[in-house]
């Protein structure tokens, strides 16, 4: 094969080949029935594209090698590029896992690997030109302990990348089998060192909850669903992007205060003294609205036969659907009443609250509503019509006037609620919102009338109702506003701490019992009586300043959330004789580390009674429990959290170019609900790089140009080749971070590619690197992908960006927000690049069988290598090796199954031991 | 000067000044915790709501009623709005060209929040405020002095979302109640003993000791390296304890006496004189007792009535934002111009008051060692633009003043939305450059001594400056 020409001269072939189309007539034969499904305006685009990826195709190895003429499909790729994985052939390397050390086998080295090298490799990397600053003829050939470990490492890298010898080169040709033998002795070599580092103890797993860790462990301790931890100072991000890593997370004086004062609120979230305070209901009965309404001076009322029926009836109104007789938007209020109960509910009536799309129902709560508590919000809604291509939900915002451009609102529900039920038969839609944490008017309790005191409830319906006869509307039979609400008094919360005991009356027997069980449960383990001595005279010093017992009490269990027990995750030793329990945590400390893992949370009473037992590690019983806790909603925190680092998802919130809230959202939740589809569907982690599925609702489906997907839930959908989706590289939240405000950006997108999914991040720019000078009138001229090809053909930049930039061109069909594109101003798309090793890829679906092809092994590898940071929240060494290639031959021969890897981690020896 | 001399001259002073104030703690702190050249570094803002008078060239009021001065940055000419300034003349600098770029097309009467957080809080919708550069450097030194810092206002509280009554925002952006009632200030700076506070620091101190109790038998269970992790959990508790016997230090030390007969604890608002001026007082009584280092202090709210509504029946004239609006009634500019001219006539009171005080911690005066602030985040009617700004002191902070500093292109003779009177005005096109008020924010926390190169998300000093 010859070699292809070089970066520039490159493209503008390209170009000449795509306006020529001679290939594209040629290219195009074979694939006739994908032309003719192609309609209108994108036909001549696609035609280019097919025949660029036809182009490719028959220059690169994969098809020379499949022998096809035709790229293979996605699938194919998949299945054939497995059968290559080495962790499905080695046997040997990872049945060695426990073995004793090994000396360094230098004599295959001198016999072997050596020659190879001096033949192949020292043209470069010798006394004459030393490429890269290595030369091959002064590594030490003791790998596992001498001097050279990180050389060899490098060495081990690019020769099972193939990204060394490059092609082009005459004198350093390296036969297959020749390359072979140097990956299997090196191999073998570093398997022996990361084995000898294994036992020295390189990095330690105890550290701090992170932030999102200690706010659900409050939330789940206290039984209290309040965001508690917004004060404590943002974690930093390891160069894997987690933010649980030991080494990095960080503890100050700032910090233990904020710990401190959080907790003691916390506690007084949860805890409540004295009776029950008195409730405020306001209820709204909109048969009763409507005698009040359709008698008021100046009503504007309407029926069916109004001229302006038509436009009124898609604006918010009172109607009866039995008379036809409609107010329209009516100002409703209702004094509200004390200590009654919400039970019963309302009778239903004829009459409803007709709240169309985008339209609110507002309601004047005075000065009423309490400070604290609480505030339940009961709507009985139905919809006025069930086309299933419409959807409708409820979302409530809270708001004040107090004088004119002193306003504000506020959305306080956490999430839009649907309307499913049918106006025949409404059903009660419920929200509770915490007092509290919302924004209130404060000039609610001045005795003056201005500035104004009034609080506003808005009712809003987001829906897609579209055009039509009969859009789709929520009517509303009533509205039940209650705070502050309890379902029962004294509130669970409260009655987790301070339980029923028939040492009650007693202070200081039933402050032991309480202290007792709280230790507990904060401290993840049974606390002695000597442990809880010191926290009852700190109790018993604090009794006399408070009223009563419960106050007192509460200031001290603010304290045991301040103790390094409850704030670390602390890896106890195991009791256990022989060599296994000394360098294995406890079970008690396993069950922590188990509950971070997967919920970021304490474990619950179950896991604690089978750790007390020591039961917990029984494997059937373990295996049990991972996927109980995998099926509790608890878990969705670990598919966020996680995704949210390994991707990098964060950034979006500072991205410029996307103003749109729900698509931000949507976006955001897309490459979680992927993960979660293949978590919970037994799925294969290499649908991360492609599958014929693709996690919708309604906004990403529209933005990715997909019909017919209604509504703001997600779900699977199925996909053909055409949407130009599937997996986690096309999705928009990575195309979109991994742009530069504008268009899209290919540095960053092959760095992000390098980085979170090869786990092969590139070297940060070194410094002094030559700008692209932008006032340079010739570069202003460049499309964006020639500026890189022209920086990178600059000798300062070459070594590092010839290593990035090919990956991220690959995704130029893609613009600054995700979207598919054929043309950039006017010019036809080049999404083709060829990869250091001179691999050529040819737009995402290159890009993707190439990974398919022949990187199966490297993103199994870097899967196994992130999720397994994330589990044990330290960075990870060679001393790690053996036990991840361990578990990435586990994931490969269990058909990469994620659900099954996850299983794995937590039985491994790394997510067990001490360290 | 030797602390004696220095203390004796001090008394004398304020004997003159018919106070008797003792000051048992200076002698604590010249005895150890400052050298003579550690005098404290203090900073004040003063706000007003609805900006300036600027009517337009045309205008014959424009000759004497409008609020920048003419001239260059020393050869300036103050107009009747600022002429009391003129006898302050070397120790002010008076600035154009500055906002907040965020609010530029924002309605005033939203603004008076982000003066001093330079937040995009926006005209409407949902909120969010930031931290306040008073607060920046209450980070710093807040524990140095009694109380952190003293947050004052005319109406209380906090206000409303972008009706804020107070100019201070902690670190979350959440806003600071101002005081308004000067009995309650002069108890909470002389009077209060703090028996809670002591309370509450005695108990956490036991839970404290407590908890270091902890960590030391868990700290038996860890390796060595795991022992170095939980150091810094020990050392977060040790400085807590520092911090906490700095708390400490100032409830057993006895409060400053001072003598209230000549201050009027009960003034109003209506009875604007005397309010002004008692408010100053108290801020100044702060300072020279070394009570708090940090002040702010809003003179209204932006919009509507209040209490702030009376401050300009002080010189006659009826609702001061009602002024505003009736620039084009007759005399309407000069009235709004007198008005403007009374509050510049009591901040050059105060900037006197600090001038004539001998530095009690240090040398020179305690203006020197002071930067006073006064401005407003509107120039003319509802325009959020050319922040209408003066400062005074600072001399030993690295500040030169007696100068007159334009910054920003385009608007040299500050007609730029000068004699607007409708909402085209506030909303309109920026067509005039003018610089972040962040960069004069960054200049101030350099000089006060916070190490930082940018302000709300601005980066940069002022330069002139």
């Amino acid at each position: 094969m010859t070699r292809p020409p070089k970066c520039n001269s490159r493209s503008s072939a390209l170009r000449e080949r795509n306006s020529g189309c001679v290939i594209c007539r040629d290219g195009a034969q074979g694939n006739k029935v994908r032309l003719r499904s192609t309609a209108g305006q994108n036909l001549a685009v696609k035609v280019l594209r097919l025949a660029m990826v036809l182009l490719i195709g028959n220059l690169s190895q994969i098809t020379a090698s499949a022998g096809q003429e035709v790229p293979i499909s996605l699938g194919a790729a998949k299945e054939q590029g497995r059968h290559k994985s080495r962790f499905l052939k080695e046997a040997k390397l990872t049945a060695q896992a426990g073995d004793a050390i090994a000396a360094a086998n230098v004599e295959d080295f001198e016999r072997i690997v050596g020659p190879v090298l001096t033949k192949s490799c020292l043209g470069c990397h010798g006394p004459k030109k030393a490429e890269g600053r290595l030369r091959v003829d002064q590594l030490n050939a003791d790998v596992p302990s001498g001097p050279d470990i990180e050389r060899w490492r490098e060495v081990y890298n690019v020769l099972t990348k193939a990204e060394m010898p490059p092609d082009d080169s005459k004198e350093a040709k390296l036969s297959e089998e020749e390359r072979g033998k140097i990956v299997l002795w090196l191999g073998e070599e570093l398997h022996k060192a990361s084995v000898i580092r294994r036992s020295s103890k390189a990095e330690s797993s105890f550290r701090r909850l992170t932030k999102d860790e200690y706010n659900y462990a409050l939330q789940d301790l206290l039984g209290v669903e309040v965001e508690f931890a917004n004060k404590l100072p943002p974690e930093t991000a390891s160069e894997d992007g987690f933010k649980n890593r030991s080494d990095l997370l960080q503890m100050s004086a700032t910090q233990f205060q904020a710990y401190r004062e959080i907790g003691l609120n916390a506690l007084n979230r949860a805890v409540v003294r004295g009776a029950q305070p008195q409730t405020v209901t306001y209820r709204i009965l909109m048969k009763e609205q409507m005698k009040v309404a359709a008698s008021a001076k100046g009503a504007k009322t309407f029926d069916k036969d109004h001229a302006n029926y038509k436009k009124l009836r898609n604006e918010p109104h009172l109607l009866d659907r039995e008379t036809g007789l409609a107010v329209h938007n009516p100002s409703l209020s209702t004094p509200p009443q004390q200590n009654i109960s919400i039970e019963p509910p309302l009778p239903l009536s004829s009459v409803v609250w007709a709240l169309p799309q985008a339209g609110e129902l507002k309601l004047n709560l005075d000065r009423f509503l309490p400070d604290e508590g609480i505030m339940r919000v009961r709507i009985r809604a139905g919809r006025s019509s069930m086309n299933s291509n419409e959807y409708a939900s409820l979302r409530l915002v809270f708001s004040a006037h107090t004088s004119n451009n002193a306003s504000f609102s506020q959305t306080i529900s956490s999430r839009d609620i649907p309307v499913t039920a049918s106006a025949e038969a409404p059903e009660f839609i419920q929200f509770d919102i915490p007092l509290n944490d919302i924004q209130r008017n404060p000039f609610r309790k001045l005795a003056t009338q201005f500035p104004r005191r009034d609080e506003f409830l808005h009712i809003k319906n987001i829906s897609n109702a579209h055009g039509g006869e009969e859009r789709l509307s929520v009517l509303i039979n009533d509205v039940e506003i209650c705070a502050p609400f309890y379902e029962q008094w004294p509130p669970r919360s409260h009655q987790n701490i301070f339980f029923e005991s028939e040492h009650k009356g007693d202070e200081r027997l039933y402050g032991r019992e309480v202290l007792g069980s709280f230790l507990r449960r904060a401290w993840r383990r049974p606390v002695s009586a000597e442990e809880v001595d010191p926290y009852m005279v700190l109790f018993e010093r604090y009794r006399p300043g408070f009223p009563n017992f419960e106050e007192a009490m509460a200031e001290v269990l603010a304290t045991a959330l301040a103790s390094p027990e409850f704030l670390y995750l602390t890896p106890r030793r195991s009791l256990e004789g022989g060599n296994a329990g000394q360098s294995r945590i406890d079970e008690l400390a396993f069950a922590s580390r188990l509950a971070v893992f997967l919920w970021a949370s304490l474990p619950d009473e179950e896991l604690m009674q089978l750790a007390e037992v020591g039961k917990l590690r029984e494997p059937a019983i373990l295996t049990a429990q991972v996927s109980r806790m995998l099926e509790d909603p608890r878990s969705k925190r670990f598919s966020r959290l996680f995704v949210d680092q390994w991707l990098g998802l964060e950034r979006i919130n500072s991205v410029a170019h996307l103003n749109d809230g729900a698509l931000r959202e949507a976006m955001l939740a897309e490459p979680v609900a992927l993960f979660e589809e293949v978590l919970k569907s037994g799925g294969s982690v290499m649908d991360f790089i492609d599958c014929n599925y693709a996690m919708l609702n309604e906004r990403l489906a529209a933005h990715y140009q997909i019909p017919n997907i209604y509504g703001p839930d997600f779900r699977k959908v199925s996909i053909t080749r055409q949407t130009n989706r599937g997996g986690l590289l096309t999705c928009a939240a990575m195309l979109t971070i991994n742009s530069d405000g504008k268009d899209s950006h290919p540095v960053k997108r092959g760095v992000w590619l390098l980085q979170r999914i090869l786990h092969d991040p590139p070297p940060p720019p070194p410094p002094n690197v030559p700008q692209v000078d932008l006032t340079d009138p010739e570069i202003l001229k460049m499309t964006l992908k020639e500026r890189i090809e022209n920086h990178r053909n600059q000798p300062a930049c070459a070594s590092c960006h010839s290593r990035i930039d090919p990956w991220g061109v690959a995704f130029e069909n893609y613009d600054a927000l995700g979207v598919f594109r054929t043309s950039i101003k006017d010019r036809p798309v080049d999404a083709t690049s060829e990869l250091f090793s001179h691999q050529r890829l040819a737009g995402i679906d290159g890009l993707k069988r190439y990974l398919l092809m022949e990187r199966q092994d490297q993103f199994a590898e870097a899967m196994v290598h992130k999720l397994t940071a994330y589990a044990l929240g330290r960075p990870l060494s060679l001393g790690d090796r053996v036990d991840l290639e361990k578990l990435t031959a586990e994931m490969r021969r269990q058909n990469d199954r994620l659900s099954d890897l996850i299983q794995r981690i937590v039985s491994s020896d790394i997510f067990n031991s001490k360290e | 000067m030797n602390a004696k001399t220095r203390s004796l001259s001090r008394r004398a002073f304020l004997r003159g000044t018919g106070l008797a104030l003792a000051l048992p703690w200076m002698e604590t702190f010249s005895a150890g915790a400052f050298s003579k050249n550690d005098a404290p570094r203090r900073f004040l803002s003063v706000y007003h709501p609805d900006g300036v008078g600027l009517p337009l060239k045309s205008d014959p009021a424009w000759e004497d009623w409008s609020w920048f001065p003419r001239g260059g940055e020393k050869d300036f000419t103050l107009t009747k709005v600022l002429d009391v300034l003129e006898p302050l003349r070397n120790d002010i600098t008076i600035y154009s060209g500055l906002s907040h770029p965020a609010a530029r097309q924002v309605h005033g009467h939203s603004n008076a929040d982000q003066y001093l957080t330079g937040a995009a809080i926006g005209g409407q919708g949902t909120y969010q405020n930031t931290i306040s550069l008073d607060q920046v450097y209450v980070e710093r030194i807040g524990d140095l002095t009694r109380h952190a810092s003293l947050v004052l206002s005319t109406n209380g509280g906090v206000g409303a979302p972008r009706g804020a009554q107070t100019q201070s925002f902690n670190r979350e952006g959440r806003p600071i109640p101002a005081m308004n009632k000067p009995r309650q200030i002069f108890e909470m700076l002389f009077v209060t003993s703090g028996r809670d506070a002591a309370e509450r620091l005695s108990r956490s101190k036991s839970a404290l000791d407590l908890l270091i109790e902890n960590s030391r038998s868990l700290r038996r269970q860890l390796s060595s390296r795991d022992q170095e992790t939980l150091q810094h959990y020990l050392d977060a508790v040790r400085d807590t304890e520092v911090k906490l016997a700095k708390a400490q230090r100032w409830i057993d030390t006895p409060l400053p006496q001072v003598d209230a007969r000549n201050l009027n604890l009960d003034a109003e608002p209506k009875e604007a004189r005397i309010f002004f001026q008692t408010m100053y007082e108290l801020v100044y009584l702060a300072f020279l007792s070394d009570s708090t280092r940090v002040a702010t202090f809003q003179l209204g709210r932006e919009n509507g009535e209040g209490p702030h509504d009376l401050l300009s029946q002080a010189v006659g004239l009826p609702g001061a934002h009602g002024l505003t609006h009736a620039v084009k009634k007759p005399d309407g500019w000069q009235n709004l111009g007198t008005y403007n001219r009374y509050q510049a006539e009591e901040f050059g009171r105060f900037v006197q008051r600090l001038k004539d005080t001998p530095e009690p911690l240090g040398g020179g005066n305690m203006l020197d060692n002071t930067f006073a602030m006064h401005g407003s985040a509107s120039s003319s009617f509802h325009l959020s633009r050319n922040y209408p700004i003066i400062s005074a002191g600072g001399k030993n902070l690295g500040f030169s003043n007696g100068r007159y500093l334009k910054f920003g292109k385009g608007n040299e003779d500050n007609q730029a939305g000068a004699g607007i009177v409708s909402d085209a005005g506030w909303s309109g096109k920026v067509a005039v450059e003018e610089l972040p008020l962040s960069n004069l924010f960054v200049t101030i926390l350099q000089r006060l001594g916070v190490e930082t190169d940018s302000f709300g998300g601005y980066t940069g000093t002022l330069s002139r400056v």
